[in-house]
């Protein structure tokens, strides 16, 4: 060790010190820092410290063409990249005003609520493994799995599926998907009392999640909250019902709200919404054999593609919260200026840095959790 | 290439054979049991749960994480590594205890992959520390990482895997590639020369014209003082 070159900066005397809770660190969401002042193990202060994960998103896509990018998208959240893909989708659709086909439509919530499923899995099991129940990180995961099997065989890709395209999706559904499908929900519906024993009504969870991380419901406005842990407020603002994209205003499903806006609202909410989207899931199985046509619109020869000068804003609902982009073009074969304004960089930074005030360092982590901040989305 | 003619023959030694005898046991302990640090510098990261946890069970070949780098003997890096991340990479790396073996996951530590034009990524991670073994893919899937690691362990069982001597011998190399990226006053915390003077791995590449750059910038040492108070304020409310 050379100290002299990690001397500490010499402060008054007082009780307090500061800490470094990250990034490399198993009680954080990917690569992520927080820098937090502690009393004892009271935090007095938090700032958050991003930035580990930028690789420069905005620009990159001003430097590919139109069709390259869809490629990119997925990466900017890593545990839900459908979302991405569509929302870009259906920005460079508005445009070029194409008419996505209807079988394309279904497929494609298809896609995004088996996503959100795998994301919301995976969520439980990190939030779980916070409070040291590390039983149910290792079943949400390997239930994901079955997920990402389904993933692999209907898109080609376990993770990343890069699925969409302007103008409708790529492939059709394997032979007997549906069927499997159908299996696979029956399978993870049957885990459900389970994954409540072992978890929701689990009293560790429950004592430590009741009356962690409280915002209420004019903060969550304020904050520019949105998603489920807006829900978790009472507010039931849902963009799939208040602004149906696809066809989502052709489905019936509930939107799940919890009043006391804590840790442990968020997470019912979410598990109510698991539910919910095995529903849409399975009313997609019933209808889609039914909607016959073509997949795709066709468009222009994709390596040189002049996207019509414009500029729009679309927004999907992720499992994260409100996922929108802005695109513009200026009539040339790559976009001018593509901003993402995900859910995460609100939850992880502003909302965390207040909620993390006053309450005690241990709960840092599973704050973090429950507000399902996705750091890579954060940094982009 | 330059660098690669540099790295010197170690001949066997004609010792005790049963000290060599005693090598192999140790060697073969070493790659049944290996504790990861897998620090989530990327989106590779997302597939090292599926492999950990029950359905590919990577503790089933005596691998399993680990939360502090002090006591870690693989370093996995998962992903594109943003400029900011490779400060603590190396930071962490060089905290590690030797033998330590640097695997990289993911096309993009190979040569930057997607962001292969992106202003805030390092392309290539061999360039900042000597790299064991590449899993390449994007992502690759957890039985690609898990076949990797099996060959990680093939090779510290025959004693292949000691590129961590390689950072050592050639320290000025990589300490450049460094300063080339962090500024010239780039420092870290950890006494590399010394290190290498205590295992007597000095090469020739050890010091050179970027080791003199760190002694220049080394701010010289102060004495510490420590006091206990009695009299501290309370924090006000
Ligand atoms: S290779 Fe692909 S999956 Fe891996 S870090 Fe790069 S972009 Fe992400």
């Amino acid at each position: 060790m050379r100290p002299e070159n990690y001397e500490a900066q010499r402060q008054p005397p007082s009780n307090e010190y500061e800490l470094n809770f990250g990034p490399n660190h198993p009680g954080i969401e990917g690569n992520y820092a927080l820098k937090v002042k502690l009393h004892g193990d009271i935090v007095l202060e938090a700032k958050a410290d991003g930035g580990y994960l930028h690789r420069g998103f905005e620009k990159l896509m001003e430097q590919r063409l139109w069709i390259q990018n869809i490629a990119l998208v997925p990466r900017i959240c890593v545990p839900d990249p459908s979302p991405m893909e569509l929302c870009y989708s259906m920005a460079v659709e508005e445009l070029c005003g194409l008419k996505v086909p209807q079988r394309a439509q279904w497929l494609r919530v298809m896609q995004l609520e088996l996503s959100r499923i795998a994301a919301h899995l995976f969520t439980f099991g990190g939030h779980a493994a916070t409070t040291g129940m590390y039983s149910t990180m290792y079943w949400g995961v390997a239930d994901r799995d079955l997920l990402l099997d389904l993933f692999e065989e209907f898109t080609g890709g376990r993770v990343y599926s890069i699925y969409n395209i302007p103008g409708g999706v790529r492939r059709e559904l394997p032979e007997g998907f549906l069927q499997r499908l159908t299996e696979t929900l029956d399978y993870i519906e049957s885990r459900l009392p389970d994954y409540d024993n072992l978890f929701f009504k689990n009293q560790v969870f429950v004592k430590r999640a009741k009356g962690t991380g409280v915002m209420s419901r004019e903060q969550a406005l304020e904050w520019g909250v949105t998603g489920p842990n807006l829900r978790a407020t009472g507010l039931a603002f849902d963009v799939r019902r208040d602004d149906p994209y696809l066809v989502y205003d052709q489905l019936a499903f509930d939107i799940p709200v919890e009043e006391s806006g804590d840790a442990w609202a968020r997470t019912l909410v979410r598990r109510q919404e698991l539910m919910e989207s095995i529903r849409i899931l399975r009313q997609v199985v019933e209808i889609l054999p039914d909607i016959h046509g073509p997949i795709r619109a066709p468009i222009p020869n994709p390596l040189a593609w002049n996207v019509p000068a414009g500029e729009t804003y679309t927004r999907v609902e992720s499992s994260k919260g409100e996922l929108c982009y802005y695109v513009v073009s200026n009539g040339g074969p790559k976009p001018y200026r593509v901003h993402v304004r995900g859910p995460s960089s609100m939850h992880a930074v502003q909302v965390l840095e207040k909620m993390s005030v006053g309450s005690r360092i241990e709960d840092i982590a599973q704050t973090m959790f429950s507000l399902d901040a996705c750091p890579p989305e954060v940094d982009r | 290439m330059s660098r690669l003619q540099k790295i010197p023959v170690v001949e066997e030694k004609k010792g005790n054979p049963l000290a060599r005898v005693f090598d192999d046991l140790v060697r073969f302990c070493r790659s049944r049991s290996l504790f990861i640090l897998h620090y989530c510098t990327g989106c590779g990261a997302i597939e090292l749960p599926p492999a950990m946890t029950s359905r590919f069970d990577m503790e089933r070949l005596g691998i399993q994480p680990m939360v502090s780098p002090r006591q870690a003997d693989i370093l996995l890096i998962t992903g594109y590594v943003s400029i900011k991340t490779l400060k603590r990479v190396i930071l962490t790396y060089e905290q590690m205890g030797s033998p330590k073996y640097v695997v990289g996951i993911c096309s993009c530590t190979v040569n930057g992959g997607m962001y292969w034009q992106s202003y805030a990524t390092a392309k290539k991670l061999d360039e900042y520390m000597p790299v064991d073994l590449y899993i390449a893919g994007c992502m690759p899937r957890p039985e690609a990482v898990i076949s990797g690691l099996q060959k990680l362990m093939d090779r510290i069982n025959s004693g292949e895997a000691d590129s961590w001597q390689d950072y050592y011998r050639n320290y000025d190399y990589y300490l450049g590639n460094q300063q080339k990226l962090f500024g010239e006053d780039w420092q870290t915390p950890t006494d590399i020369i010394t290190e290498a003077k205590h295992y007597e791995l000095m090469g020739e590449g050890t010091l050179g014209q970027h080791t003199r750059l760190l002694e220049q910038h080394q701010k010289p040492l102060e004495a510490l003082e420590m006091r206990l108070g009695h009299n501290i304020k309370e924090p006000v409310e």
